[in-house]
Parts: structure tokens; C-alpha cells; sequence
């Protein structure tokens, strides 16, 4: 038994010295000479080359201004990072500086791990001034407590073919979600879908049914409460799913799409609207038969059902989409982090980093600059007609119970459109799960 | 006797286990400890930048679990994984049979058997996920018009295809390895009592690979109960209710639900709901004891 005690004791002790081994990367005292800023970051999978070498350069400069090093590290999914960030707030140390995604900022914030930014703060980084007004919206639950400084976004917007669209004598591309399925019926004859929709992505259903809902004037969540069952989001449903059930203008193997299949089926140029994509996906546009036929347009914002915006409706063109900067709390090196992020967020790199890899600036002066090219314009208006879902630690959990709805639905929908009953019983479900999240939300 | 039996026993290096025990002790005894520990705290987003100081909540988290659909994915889980096993059984052994005798090709054969079992289990998820779009190649072929194979109560059956598709050579290994251990002597003894084939297999061969076979099913079973990759991959989360198997709910509360103390809680309790079977199973067909 003593013995068993003795390894237990040695187990725990090696243990101990393991975790206090893997914390040592963190540098003490002052000046930047000889220190390293550690910043975690997104894998890019599209340009991984280009990314190493924009870590590169960007390394160069910051030793210059500053003589510390930056060392990167990427993760692979929004998993990993979470993973990352659990283990960094337990231990109480590990990266510097993280970049996280928008939608995921508010479950960061609750973990209470990073650095609120204050006036002083906000000064180390240029002002507040500096970046676009709208990309502000997911930093914090008030201004008072914002912890996340926009990097980069990533608006959404719909794609649609030129060609298809002036064939059948559509001069404007729709501008309420009830034009978009009119124009869209006209689009479908033979061989030819008005709509692709990714109906089995595991995250675009809910974008489209909180943007429905919040031009309705139900941004989902009211303080604690969340409004689930209000008749906006049963209506969102009906409309999204009624694209392929009752109006039938997507193709019927949309049901099993995800998002990047959507893209496909897009650009082999025989769809005329592609309902929810964003600038990465210009490469795999312009690599398909749709090449030099398609541009970009706001998402409707006018919600289904009406043909204006009610009086408390939001002009919500896109979820406030793309990647924050967060500063940990227990870092080391806070001054250093906060001369990076100004690094990075300055008009300069940002306006690099859009060129390399397709990510909007969130720095006003370069956003400005990328105005004047038509083809960008719809994104530009996008980034700044975005709109910040809303703030609670619960927001991941409600976003599940959306989708879930979708995911769940799916079979229904193979066979035509789905009885009022069932999706009201599917609907409740995700309020309950979303209300006891939020209940429990700190 | 007794004493002499006692110092004997006392003079074991039990040292000797120290690397070994000390290993154990950090990979598997303080993690478990640890899960324990965490299953009965309220851990999650808001509490886990002072998790020493998260409440403790006893066993809320165990009742939580039963009422946030536990029971059901666990039915699911334990269904898929033996049904899954007694399927590749007999195809195991069938093609363990099939490769036995030479015969030109044989090594061919043997090759190609394999190629599901060393695949990642990622690319097969993958590569049966393509296959079985509504407009993919699986429903253009059978002509099945556009069947939902990854949605609904359909997404079971896949599962279970896709499953023992990839698994099946697992139990053909093993009982490939029960059938070389068959002496020659045992061959020759049947060949002089003029047995037929079908007698000589079921009364000799197989009894030669009961061992190894019930063997591989055991840990065929528990491989099925735990795998992750093949439902995520197949399937996404959130995933369809029919496919919600133990180790997709722990994950779906652990990192998308951010309830680190409920999803230990679900972790622990299919633990020890495996291993209640586990052990009678393992008394009965005696593999923990000597022979």
C-alpha cells in the first residue's frame, strides 16, 4: 500500500514538473531584445505556403520595430483552438496573443482569460477610431468590456451568374427574400436551379435563419430569455427549407450539401443564385465554368414575408463574420502583444493581407482604399452592414440547437415539405436547449 | 511451507514494475482520477479559469446525463457495436477459410483483404461520405433515386455498413493467425479418418479458433463502442438523432456545449456501463485467468 502511495506521489510530482516544464516558454522583465510573443493562430489551408511566408515577413518587421521575436503556432480547427485555450487558462500560461472567430469570441470572453481593453489600451493600438465602426460589434457585451480587436472579416454575401440572370430579363438581383425565391423560379427550368443552398452544412442554417429573423425585429436573444418560438423564426424555417419542398428551385441533391459542395455545384454555372458565401471563395469560383460570369450582391434584408423592413428590424446583411484579436490575461508580454496587434491591424498589413489571402481588412482607412473596385463593393457594404449575433457565453449552445433543427429536418424534407406540427415540435426543442443555456450563462 | 511460500513472495522484484507502474499512473490512473473528479463539478466556460474553485455539484451531473439523452445513445452505441461484430465474424473467418490453402494468387488475395483495415478510418468516413450523396455514385448505381444515406433513420444503417466494411479484416487477422496454429498433425489425422470437409470444419478447425476469435470480438466490440472519427466524419455534428452514438454526445457537450463536468459525467457513467458486461463476459469465456 505504501508502495502503491510512493508511485502515486512520484506519478503526481512528475506530472507537476511536466506542466511547469511546458509553461517556461514565457520570458520575464522588460524590453523587447531576447523575448519571444507567442500567438496562436488559424492554419491556412488554402495558401499554407503564403501564410508561412507572410508569418515570416511579418516576424521581420515586428523585430525590427520592437528586437523580440513573434513565434507562431497554427491550429487546424476551432476545436484545437478551444482545446488550446482550455489548457492555456487552466495552466495559466501559454500563447500571447490568440486570433479567434467572431462567433466564438463571446464563449473566449466567458472564460474571463483576456485582457479587457480600456482607453489606454485602445491607444497603444491606433484608437478606437481605426477600425470599422461595425466590426466593433463582437468585441465584448458592451463597450465598457470588449476584449476582441477586429483583425480581418469575412461578410457574407450571395454569389450570382451574370449570364443566367439577364437570360431570364433579371436586371437587379433581388434585394428581399421574397424577390430572391420569385427570381429564383424563374431561374429553374430544365437542367438549371434558381438557388444552390448547402442544406447539410453544419453551420450555415442557422446564418440564414438569424439573419431572417433579426431583419424581422427578433434578434433571437432577449437579455436571458431566448425567443426561439416567435413566429419569425418558424417562418425563416419555412422559407428555407420551403426553397426545396414547396418552391423547388434547388436541386434536390442540395440536401446533402455542405457548404464548399455548394460552391461547386455554383460554379459549374448552372445555378443562378449561390445564397451564402464570402470572398474566399473567388478562387474556386473564378477555377469553374462560371468564370468572368458571376459577381457578388448583399444578402436580402428584407425579411421573408414583407416587402419592407418592419419598424424593429435590423438591416442585417451578413453576421458579423471573420477573426478577433485577444490578448491573455496571464501573458507575460502584454506591451509586446499590444505592438502587434497594432502591427497587424495598421492600414498597411491589412491591406497585404487581404491581397495574400482574401480576408477584408478591419482597419477603416484600408477597408476605404478597396471601395473604389466594383467588384468588392458589394463586400465592402457587406463588412459594414454586419451584424454581431448576440453576446452570451450561451450563443455556441443556441447555434447548435439551430442547426440541429436543420439537421434533424433533413429527412423530412426528401419527402416534401415539412408539417407545421413537426416543426414546431423541433423548434421547441432547440428553445428549451437554448433557454437552459442561457440560464445558466454568467 | 507457508513461511518459506511467504518469503518467496516477498522476494518478487516487484521493482522491477516501477517504469511501467509509474506510466500507468500518469497516463491512465490520474487522468481517470481527474474525469472522476471533474464529473462532479460544475465545470464549464464560466468556471474553468478557476476550475480548483467550480462548485461542487455531487451527482447533478450524473442526473443531468440521463435526462440530456445518455440512455438512448448508449442503446445506440452498444446495438451498432454488437451487431457490427456479429456480422464480421463470420465474414472474418469466411475469408480467413478462403486464404488458408495455397493456391496461385493467394498473396494477392491476402494484400487486397487488408486494404480496409489499413486505411484511416478518416479517409473511409470520407471516401463512403462522397459515395453516398443522394446524387452519388451508391444511389446511381442501385438506382435507389435519391436516398437520404446520411440523414434520418437510414444514417443507422450506414453506420453499421460503413463499420463492418473497414472492420472486418480485424477478426480475419485473428482468425487467420487460430487457423496457422492448427498442427499438421490435426490435418493429417482427419485426412486418415476419410472426414469430409464440412465435418472436418466445424468439429476440428473451428474449435481451433474459438479462442482467438472470441478474442477479436471482444476487442472488435469495444473498438466499435469508442470510435469517434467514423460517425464525425461521416456524419458531422450535430449529428442526425439516429446516429447520436456515446462517444458523439461526449464530444458534442464537451466542445461545442462547453460542459466539461456534464460530458465527464456521460464519460464515467458509459464506463462503467461497459464494463459490468465486460467483466462477466471476460469471467465467463475466462481470457483473465491462466490455463
Amino acid at each position: 500500500m505504501r508502495f502503491g502511495r510512493a508511485i502515486a506521489l512520484t506519478g503526481a510530482t512528475v506530472l507537476v514538473a511536466a506542466l511547469t516544464a511546458c509553461g517556461g516558454g514565457d520570458d520575464e522583465g522588460g524590453g523587447g531584445a531576447g523575448k519571444t510573443l507567442n500567438v496562436l493562430i488559424g492554419a491556412n489551408t488554402q495558401y499554407p505556403e503564403e501564410f508561412a511566408a507572410w508569418q515570416k515577413s511579418i516576424s521581420e518587421k515586428f523585430k525590427a520595430q520592437t528586437g523580440a521575436e513573434v513565434k507562431f503556432e497554427q491550429f487546424a480547427s476551432a476545436n484545437d483552438e478551444l482545446t488550446k485555450i482550455q489548457t492555456s487558462v487552466v495552466a495559466g500560461s501559454g500563447p500571447d496573443v490568440y486570433a479567434v472567430g467572431t462567433t466564438f469570441t463571446p464563449t473566449a470572453y466567458s472564460t474571463g482569460a483576456f485582457v479587457k481593453l480600456g482607453d489606454e489600451e485602445w491607444k497603444k493600438l491606433g484608437g478606437k477610431e481605426k477600425f470599422v465602426p461595425a466590426t466593433l460589434g463582437i468585441s465584448g457585451p458592451d463597450e465598457q468590456n470588449q476584449v476582441g480587436i477586429p483583425w480581418v472579416s469575412r461578410p457574407f454575401v450571395m454569389a450570382y451568374n451574370t449570364e443566367l440572370l439577364k437570360a431570364a430579363g433579371i436586371d437587379k438581383p433581388a434585394t428581399t427574400w421574397d424577390e430572391l425565391t420569385a427570381q429564383a423560379k424563374q431561374l429553374t427550368k430544365g437542367d438549371q436551379y434558381g438557388l444552390a443552398i448547402a442544406y447539410k452544412d453544419n453551420f450555415d442554417p442557422w446564418k440564414f435563419v438569424w439573419g431572417m429573423s433579426t431583419q424581422a425585429g427578433n434578434p433571437l436573444v432577449d437579455g436571458k430569455t431566448a425567443k426561439l418560438q416567435d413566429p419569425t423564426v418558424k417562418k425563416a424555417y419555412e422559407t428555407y427549407f420551403g426553397w426545396l419542398t414547396t418552391d423547388k428551385v434547388v436541386d434536390p441533391a442540395a440536401i446533402g450539401w455542405t457548404n464548399p459542395q455548394a460552391v461547386a455545384a455554383f460554379a459549374k454555372g448552372k445555378t443562378g443564385y449561390f445564397a451564402l458565401t464570402t470572398a474566399t471563395a473567388v478562387n474556386s469560383l473564378d477555377s469553374g465554368a462560371v468564370k468572368g460570369k458571376w459577381a457578388f450582391t448583399l444578402l436580402p434584408t428584407v425579411p421573408p414575408g414583407a416587402t419592407s423592413r418592419p419598424g424593429n428590424g435590423v438591416e442585417a446583411a451578413s453576421i458579423l463574420s471573420g477573426d478577433n484579436l485577444l490578448v491573455a490575461d496571464y501573458s507575460k508580454n502584454k506591451d509586446l502583444a499590444f505592438e502587434y496587434v497594432k502591427l497587424v491591424t495598421d492600414q498597411e498589413v491589412q491591406l497585404d493581407y487581404y491581397k495574400k489571402f482574401g480576408n477584408l481588412p478591419a482597419n477603416a482607412a484600408a477597408l476605404e482604399t478597396l471601395k473604389s473596385d466594383p467588384k468588392l463593393a458589394p463586400l465592402t457594404e457587406a463588412a459594414q452592414k454586419s451584424v454581431a449575433t448576440p453576446f452570451t457565453g450561451a450563443w455556441a449552445d443556441i447555434q447548435l440547437a439551430l442547426t440541429n433543427v436543420a439537421v434533424q429536418t433533413l429527412p423530412d424534407l426528401a419527402k416534401g415539405p415539412v408539417s407545421a406540427a413537426t416543426l414546431d415540435t423541433r423548434i421547441a426543442e432547440a428553445q428549451k436547449k437554448a433557454q437552459s443555456s442561457l440560464d445558466r450563462a454568467k | 511451507m507457508a513461511s518459506r511460500k511467504k518469503v518467496s513472495e516477498l522476494q518478487r522484484p516487484l521493482w522491477l514494475l516501477t517504469p511501467g507502474g509509474l506510466l500507468m499512473t500518469l497516463i491512465i490512473l490520474i487522468p481517470l482520477l481527474l474525469a472522476i473528479w471533474i464529473s462532479f463539478i460544475d465545470l464549464d466556460q464560466y468556471t474553468l479559469r478557476r476550475w480548483v474553485e467550480a462548485p461542487f455539484i455531487g451527482i447533478g451531473n450524473y442526473v443531468e446525463s440521463f435526462e440530456s439523452g445518455l440512455p438512448k445513445s448508449i442503446w445506440l452505441s452498444v446495438s451498432f457495436a454488437v451487431l457490427s461484430t456479429a456480422v464480421t465474424v463470420p465474414i472474418g473467418i469466411a475469408a480467413a477459410l478462403v486464404t488458408q490453402n495455397a493456391y496461385r494468387g493467394r498473396a494477392l488475395v491476402r494484400a487486397v483483404f487488408l486494404i480496409p483495415y489499413v486505411l484511416p478510418s478518416f479517409v473511409v468516413a470520407s471516401v463512403w461520405r462522397t459515395m453516398l450523396q443522394p446524387d452519388g455514385i451508391v444511389n446511381e448505381t442501385l438506382g435507389l433515386g435519391s436516398t437520404l444515406w446520411l440523414s434520418g433513420s437510414n444514417s443507422y444503417w450506414t453506420l453499421v455498413l460503413v463499420e463492418i466494411w473497414a472492420a472486418w479484416p480485424f477478426i480475419y487477422l485473428m482468425a487467420l493467425a487460430g487457423l496457422q496454429s492448427v498442427d499438421n498433425e490435426v490435418h493429417e489425422a482427419s485426412a486418415v479418418d476419410g472426414t469430409t470437409w464440412w465435418p472436418k470444419l466445424t468439429r476440428v478447425i473451428l474449435p481451433y479458433l474459438r479462442g482467438p476469435v472470441l478474442l477479436a470480438c471482444l476487442l472488435a466490440t469495444l473498438n466499435h463502442i469508442n470510435n469517434f472519427t467514423l460517425p464525425f466524419v461521416l456524419f458531422g455534428a450535430p449529428a442526425p438523432d439516429d446516429v447520436n452514438v456515446m462517444p458523439m454526445l461526449v464530444y458534442v457537450t464537451s466542445f461545442q456545449g462547453l460542459r466539461f463536468g456534464l460530458s465527464a459525467a456521460m464519460a464515467v457513467l458509459s464506463l462503467v456501463l461497459i464494463a459490468i458486461p465486460l467483466y462477466a463476459y471476460l469471467r465467463a469465456v475466462r481470457l483473465d485467468v491462466d490455463k
